[in-house]
């Protein structure tokens, strides 16, 4: 299937905001980094209204929503709660914020906040679960959109904390946990893709009258044609790259320089984006025949 | 009630007439397919068979109008739905073109249209089976291959009607549940029956 941008941004967008979203909430339960709490709850909402916009451009006739919209079987309606539930608990996390004396917010908000974050990541990749297309029918496919979370969550809270000059939240080893969890969820992904192929329905050697040369797919091709973008792109530069930076930040005790964390942060925003486009390139049906 | 088609395999003789006739009576966008007629082959007669042992098969494929279509389930606005008459409908005026529908299909039959922005595919020709006439594939198939009917009401096929006021039971050879196949199957059960007697099913079932 053709890459659909406005989802790949959409996806990839919405995993960061939860993980901005959660490791927050991770800091808040920890009692550290509270300059930063009121900055990254403002950073994981624009990050979701702008995923949130990306995902319109996909509609064809995004006014009839108006009409019917909400068939809870739906993907896209379990999402659309989801994001509704997040932004109502952003509303809360916004007010205890304000209110609260010491710069953070109840301990039962955070815990609450992380599953919450956690949960959306897994609506908005199961509504892709579908087993029509075996390379996307598999929870190896939700893991690694989590695993997108924790890598981009911390690494934008290491920018603002540096920004902010707040050394008090570890963010090193919460990058290096992250970043690592990134590198597992990716590599099981990929893999998970090669007993995809095995899925897929064989009618021999099957032609189009249509086009009487060419043969209908070849999924064993385009899988190797997409092996370099997957292993090079999305595992080596996406996930192991800021892991290594992370570790490598993490020896100066501290938190990570603006640089390193942007590099990475822009690495693993760049690998989400393109395991999303191996996705959709390797998301063929399971009887391909039109 | 599960209106449907039983296509015998042995008497489609890959003149896509119907793929023709389909383009004609539902107007079809240049570049989008409502049925495709596929050719399977040629392959082994046997392990180990070379030229001129070879066999080959057309398969007509279309919208195989599910028992449990994942289309439906994924379809936010229901414009995508099982009618009455068992048949998967799209209420166009619902559409919001998110084209989950498409990526849910296990068959690829779904098409955008680009000028209405909307997602169409095979019908059965709803607009004449509700007045009791044949879908258009049907009615035009000149080897008198595919045939219409109710499998609710009939799982012999015996009764399912084709071209020329025939019936399959007084018209096409004899066949065993054998000689029965559906596509793929990943829980969406296609309603779509083929008949393919003396060759191969390629493919999963």
């Amino acid at each position: 299937m053709q890459p659909q941008w406005p989802l790949i941004i959409f996806t990839a967008l919405i995993a960061w905001s939860m993980g901005i979203f959660a490791t927050q909430a991770v800091l808040s339960l920890l009692g550290k980094g509270k300059k930063i709490q009121m900055p990254s709850l403002l950073c994981s909402f624009v990050v979701m209204v702008i995923g949130g916009v990306a995902v319109f451009f996909h509609l064809q006739h995004w006014e009839r929503i108006f009409n019917g919209f909400g068939h809870i079987t739906s993907g896209i309606t379990q999402e659309l709660i989801a994001l509704v539930v997040v932004f109502v608990f952003m509303v809360v996390y916004f007010i205890m914020l304000r209110r609260s004396e010491d710069g953070f917010i109840a301990k039962w908000l955070s815990v609450a906040v992380i599953v919450v974050a956690a949960t959306t990541d897994v609506v908005v990749a199961h509504s892709y679960m579908m087993p029509s297309r075996p390379a996307w029918d598999t929870f190896a496919w939700i893991l690694a959109v989590v695993g997108n979370s924790c890598a981009a969550g911390p690494l934008a809270i290491a920018i603002i904390s540096a920004l902010k000059s707040d050394n008090s939240a570890s963010l090193g080893l919460i990058s290096v946990v992250g970043t690592g969890v990134n590198v597992a969820t990716t590599v099981v992904y990929g893999l998970s893709l090669n007993g995809a192929i095995a899925q897929f329905d064989s009618l021999d050697y099957y032609f189009d009258p249509t086009v009487p040369t060419q043969k209908m797919v070849d999924v064993a091709a385009t899988s190797a044609s997409q092996s370099g973008l997957l292993w090079a792109g999305a595992v080596l530069v996406g996930a192991v790259l800021p892991l290594v930076m992370a570790v490598l930040a993490r020896k100066t005790k501290g938190t990570p320089s603006v640089i390193v964390s942007t590099i990475s942060l822009v690495a693993v925003l760049a690998g989400a984006v393109i395991l999303r486009v191996v996705f959709y390139n390797m998301g063929f049906t399971v009887l391909t025949a039109f | 009630m599960q209106n449907t088609l039983v296509i015998d395999l042995n008497r489609c003789v890959g003149c896509m007439g119907c793929n023709a006739a389909c383009k004609m009576t539902n107007g079809v966008p240049i570049g989008n397919f409502w049925n495709k007629v596929l050719r399977i082959g040629p392959t082994p007669m046997y392990e180990g068979a070379e030229f001129p042992d070879v066999e080959w098969y057309y398969l007509p494929v279309q919208c195989q109008h599910c028992a449990d279509p994942e289309c439906v389930k994924v379809c936010p606005t229901q414009a995508s739905h099982k009618a009455e008459d068992g048949t998967v409908q799209i209420n166009k005026l619902k559409c919001i073109g998110c084209q989950f529908c498409v990526m849910a299909c296990p068959y690829g039959v779904r098409y955008l249209n680009a000028e209405e922005r909307v997602v169409e595919k095979c019908t059965l020709c709803e607009q004449q089976i509700t007045q009791g006439e044949l879908p258009q594939c049907v009615s035009q198939c000149v080897g008198l291959a595919k045939w219409f009917g109710d499998l609710d009401e009939d799982p012999s096929m015996k009764s399912f009607r084709g071209g020329y006021n025939t019936t399959l039971g007084e018209t096409v050879r004899d066949f065993t549940d054998a000689d029965v196949h559906t596509l793929v199957d990943v829980g969406n059960h296609p309603s779509f029956r083929y008949i393919l007697r003396g060759k191969q099913w390629r493919g999963k079932e």
